[in-house]
């Protein structure tokens, strides 16, 4: 077995949870359920419609870091790439952010009056974050992947309409390369907060909770926007490319 | 910050199978236990790590290409500490390289040791990580009331440079780089009033 990256189309789905626990939250994301017996990941990623090689290469880009197959990855029909993006904001915004805020608030009720007015602070950062986040999220799916969607759509079907190659004149994708970054900053100052300059006399345990859910938040989002930013936008790129080429632009 | 799995990774590049295993024993007597990928060539070597692996450490044979070992890698971009063993002569490569020819077992051991385990020599300075001083307190305050860099500047009679160079100290020591985080830090520490942010 290659033990940096010990996932095949044969490794039983049961196999993948046991060598990186990490990866159930994406399992989930391609709308996996428990209860796979002896199946092997081609079997069950067929009964639930995946396709199985990008399953492969995101759970081993998630299983170890530093493999990122860029190349292979943009090989990827854009349509199969938005499905797993989108079904991840959807896990951020409703089941991660709920959980953080759930935290947050639990310790707001119960820290000692004196330092309320702390968390209430650290709160308030949050919810401004969350509500950037969200945004960000919901321009993607509102905006971005639906006009990815449609260059895909037109190549397929050969069809290049005047609207089309006006918006990608429009650049588009270039707007919306402007990173991810901002969104990271906020979430380290967070942590940096919590980590170095609360008192130590807060709920230790909700503390460590909600710092353990921050880390694994940012980590996430780190791969999620890896995902976009260097297979996505390069994608993009290159069928607005094939497009204007061969409509003649 | 990277999230490394366990173990370290190491990267064995040598032609010979024999080359390979005496390198990967020389591992496991100074104790290590990496996970070791063990390449054959060259050009497999550049596929691997053009395809975005970043191991932690490369130990290299020059065997590993027919021509000139030399004129082949000084192209590549090497993502981390890589240790190139040779013949003498090959102490042009040292900036780059560790590059070491192999005389007795003893220095060997050495040589291996201090690869692994001696911090390379570009250290960070060390900055003094202490609490804010006075007058970065001064700019905090103002950075945190929402002023820009001319207004602090006009303020507190400093240069824009100045300003700056605070407001990177600032940073540096709390590990806060937004407004917003400054302003939280700002209020729990008593350095401005809540009531004095929004006006």
């Amino acid at each position: 077995m290659n033990n940096i990256l010990p996932f095949t189309t044969k490794t039983l789905m049961a196999d993948v949870i046991h060598i990186d626990y990490r990866l159930i939250p994406i399992l989930g994301r391609f709308g996996i359920d428990y209860g796979f017996g002896n199946k092997s990941v081609i079997e069950v990623c067929e009964e639930n419609n995946i396709n199985v090689y990008f399953f492969l290469e995101i759970i081993k880009s998630f299983h170890n870091h530093q493999y990122f197959p860029q190349e292979e990855l943009q090989k990827f029909n854009a349509d199969v790439i938005i499905k797993y993006l989108s079904s991840t904001h959807q896990y951020y915004s409703e089941r991660k952010v709920p959980e953080i805020k759930e935290i947050i608030n639990t310790l707001e009720k119960s820290v000692d009056p004196e330092h309320l007015s702390k968390i209430s602070l650290l709160n308030n950062f949050f919810k401004d974050y969350i509500v950037e986040l969200l945004k960000h999220l919901e321009r993607e799916e509102k905006n971005v992947f639906p006009y990815i969607l449609k260059l895909e759509k037109s190549i397929s079907n050969k069809v290049y309409d005047v609207s089309l190659i006006h918006d990608i004149e429009g650049e588009p994708i270039e707007n919306y390369e402007q990173s991810h970054e901002n969104m990271e900053v906020k979430l380290s100052d967070l942590k940096n907060l919590i980590i170095r300059h609360l008192p130590p006399v807060i709920r230790q345990d909700l503390c460590q909770k909600l710092l353990t859910e921050l880390f694994r938040l940012e980590n996430d989002l780190k791969d999620h926007s890896r995902i976009e930013d260097k297979v996505l936008v390069p994608k993009v790129k290159q069928l607005e490319k094939q497009i204007l080429e061969e409509s003649g632009k | 910050m990277e999230n490394k799995t366990s173990k370290i990774q190491v990267i064995i590049a040598a032609k010979h199978f024999l080359y390979r295993l005496g390198l990967k024993t020389i591992i496991s007597v100074i104790g290590i236990d990496p996970e070791i990928t063990e390449i054959g060539s060259l050009s497999d070597l550049k596929s691997f790590l053009n395809k975005g692996y970043k191991p932690d450490f490369i130990i290299m044979n020059n065997d590993i290409s027919d021509e000139s070992i030399l004129d082949q890698i000084t192209a590549i971009e090497f993502p981390c500490r890589t240790m190139l063993i040779g013949d003498k002569g090959q102490e042009l490569v040292k900036g780059r390289f560790e590059a070491i020819c192999l005389e007795n077992q003893k220095e060997i051991v050495e040589k291996f040791q201090e690869f692994f385990f001696e911090p390379e020599s570009k250290q960070e300075p060390s900055t003094d990580k202490s609490l804010l001083s006075e007058r970065e307190i001064d700019v905090l305050k103002t950075v945190a009331l929402g002023l820009s860099n001319k207004e602090i500047a006009d303020k507190l009679c400093i240069s824009a440079h100045t300003v700056i160079t605070h407001r990177k100290n600032i940073t540096e020591k709390l590990g806060i780089k937004t407004i917003a985080g400054l302003t939280v830090y700002a209020i729990m520490n008593g350095i401005i009033n809540p009531e004095e942010v929004n006006q």
